[in-house]
């Protein structure tokens, strides 16, 4: 029974890795686009729902859009101030600038939110469902009913709207784009706020099963780059079955072998990739 | 590309000489002229340390033009195998220096050798999951650590055969950091005229022109990437001596965006560049410091503005304020006229 347990976890694991990696694969694979400050961005998000939830006294769905709109303008704020490197498409320096602005945003929210450990307050994680020996939480069953809609609505947005092919336009080659009339700065702009919501809404959704500190992010990105990578670079499909994968390997390894390396196990598996098929994910 | 070549002037070889040997001898007596305090020769030490940390980061950015997120690794795995080496075998600074190369460049070779063959940004992603991961290890690993890291580690032993040059305090760590500067920036000058040195710079200048010249940019990147691993390695084993104490703090991104901030700061590829960015830097965090967390948004706030409104560093909004006043002065005289 163990066995159907671990399954259980890791859809949950597998749900919310999906869920939090949904932004970067979309900068990734349809803006080409690369952010380091991801993991910030995500403890940024888990603790503006957290001081909305407890300072502001918001219910949870008011402070989800809460921290989805502070989110959605500092991303807009920061695209804008990248916007001539995103243009000249210098992918060096952007990875470095996003670093550097994520280094900035813990700084920034240990000075807000100070620097102890705080616990996102729900209802919701604490309404265990048990099902014979199984058991999980409502808490649980959002985040893989939300994982779920929002990939198939990401992925019915970018193949059959207009606006999806444009920003594949706009990926593919920006000066070629604006031959046609696209604003490419507008979308780079638009996708880089949707990234920024996406991770807010990851992080609501996510942030109340576990402690959340200002100093997370370093840590928690790693498993977005896995699952962004194993899923065949800026696949959606992809990115979730490699996010529901992951965690069921994670939920395996942790209870069968060794709970402290499970971050290690699952970079483990990232080079193993790369080494077997690196053109297969590094050309999409 | 002229900035490259250094416009020495080749005529006076002997004046050359003297002038380098009088900068190299001043900068050796500065924390004396500094005063000779503790804090003088403590801050000097570090800033010493730190450049050669950066400067392994810098032969990546700047000659090659990829990132590197990984450095903290080897940065740690200097400090821990100079603190285990000593502590638990009793090794001397030699052994440990020596340890501390070799895993750098095995780290640095499977690294390397893994990502060969992905796009850039696969590389910086890897590079910065396994220092993460290193992260995890060190922090859960008990034997060579653990959450606690190493106390007590000795102080810093060189035999040298007849005599035994000992580095207990900060004064006599001075000479070492210094030395250890000095021998880097060696090492940096010969890269830069180095085959390996211009023909990282061509494929990051001209990547085509390389291809077709049948140089290929992936080895190019793994060569450099590793002979870059041991010199941040060997920043983090005097490190280890200077603080007589090791840590999973080691792995902080504190250290990462130092060193990508130092070498960004003056401009890149430029040989002194990242020593005076470190210097810049280590005074504001050690003498006008605002606490650690008003400090980690000045350096990230440093490294985002530098790239984003002079991507050329403090060297080149030094040339445009320049050109500026130029322009200005002959503005005036054609008016004048």
């Amino acid at each position: 029974m163990n066995i159907a347990q671990q399954i259980v976890n890791g859809l949950v694991l597998g749900s919310g890795y999906a869920c939090i990696a949904l932004g970067w694969t979309i900068l990734l694979g349809v803006a080409r686009l690369v952010n380091f400050a991801h993991g910030q961005l995500y403890m940024l998000g888990a603790f503006v729902t957290w001081y909305a939830m407890t300072k502001a006294g918001l219910p949870y769905p008011l402070a989800i859009v809460v921290a989805i709109v502070t989110l959605a303008a500092l991303g807009a704020v920061m695209q804008s101030a990248m916007l001539g490197l995103v243009m000249a498409q210098n992918l060096t320096s952007l990875m470095i600038v996003t670093l550097g602005l994520g280094y900035v945003l813990q700084g920034g929210s240990a000075v807000v939110f100070g620097g102890n450990p705080q616990t996102l307050p729900g209802t919701l994680s604490r309404a265990k469902v048990d099902l014979g020996s199984l058991w999980f939480t409502w808490q649980d069953v959002l985040v893989l009913a939300a994982t779920l809609l929002l990939y198939s609505a990401v992925w019915l947005f970018t193949k059959r709207t207009r606006f999806g092919s444009v920003i594949r336009a706009v990926a593919e080659d920006p000066k070629l784009a604006e031959l046609f009339g696209i604003n490419a700065k507008v979308v780079y702009l638009l996708v880089f706020v949707f990234e920024c919501s996406a991770v807010a809404l990851g992080a609501a959704l996510v942030a109340p099963r576990s402690p959340i500190l200002t100093s997370m992010g370093f840590n928690e990105v790693i498993m977005t780059f896995v699952v962004v990578v194993l899923g065949g670079i800026g696949s959606i499909g992809g990115a979730l079955v490699a996010g529901l994968g992951l965690g069921m390997f994670i939920a395996f390894f942790g209870a069968f072998i060794a709970q402290a390396y499970t971050t290690a196990a699952a970079f483990a598996v990232l080079l193993a990739l790369l080494v077997i098929r690196p053109a297969g994910l590094a050309t999409k | 590309m002229n900035r490259l070549e250094c416009s020495y002037s080749t005529t006076m070889p002997v004046l050359r000489a003297v002038g380098f040997f009088a900068l190299v001898a001043i900068a050796f007596l500065l924390p004396r002229l500094l005063g000779g305090t503790a804090i003088a020769y403590s801050t000097l030490t570090t800033i010493a340390i730190f450049a050669v940390m950066c400067y392994g980061v810098d032969i990546v950015l700047s000659y090659l033009g990829e990132v590197s997120l990984g450095h903290t690794l080897f940065w740690a795995a200097g400090g821990y195998a100079a603190a285990n080496l000593s502590v638990k075998y009793g090794l001397n600074g030699w052994s440990t220096a020596l340890a501390t190369m070799a895993i750098c460049i095995t780290a640095a070779t499977f690294l390397g050798v893994v990502t060969l063959r992905t796009r850039e940004f696969v590389f910086s992603l890897v590079t910065y999951a396994a220092a993460v991961v290193a992260y995890e290890i060190a922090f859960n690993w008990d034997a060579i650590g653990g959450s606690d890291g190493v106390v007590g580690i000795s102080a810093l032993k060189l035999p040298f055969g007849f005599a035994i040059y000992s580095g207990s305090t900060q004064q006599d760590l001075w000479p070492v950091a210094f030395i250890l500067l000095l021998i880097t920036l060696g090492f940096i000058a010969r890269f830069r005229r180095s085959r390996l040195g211009t023909t990282a710079l061509m494929v990051q200048m001209n990547p085509a022109l390389a291809t077709s010249l049948g140089i290929n940019p992936r080895k190019v990147r793994l060569a450099v990437f590793v002979i870059s691993a041991p010199i941040t390695g060997l920043a983090g084993w005097l490190y280890a001596y200077q603080r007589a104490y090791v840590g999973p703090d080691m792995f902080e991104t504190y250290f990462l965006v130092m060193m990508l901030t130092a070498v960004v700061l003056v401009g890149r590829r430029i040989l002194l560049g990242p020593l005076i960015g470190t210097g810049i830097l280590i005074v504001q965090q050690n003498l006008f410091s605002l606490g650690g967390d008003w400090n980690k948004i000045i350096l990230g706030s440093v490294l985002a503005i530098v790239l984003i409104f002079w991507p050329a560093g403090l060297i080149g909004l030094f040339g445009r304020f320049r050109k500026n006043t130029v322009a200005v002065r002959a503005g005036r005289l054609t008016k004048a006229r």
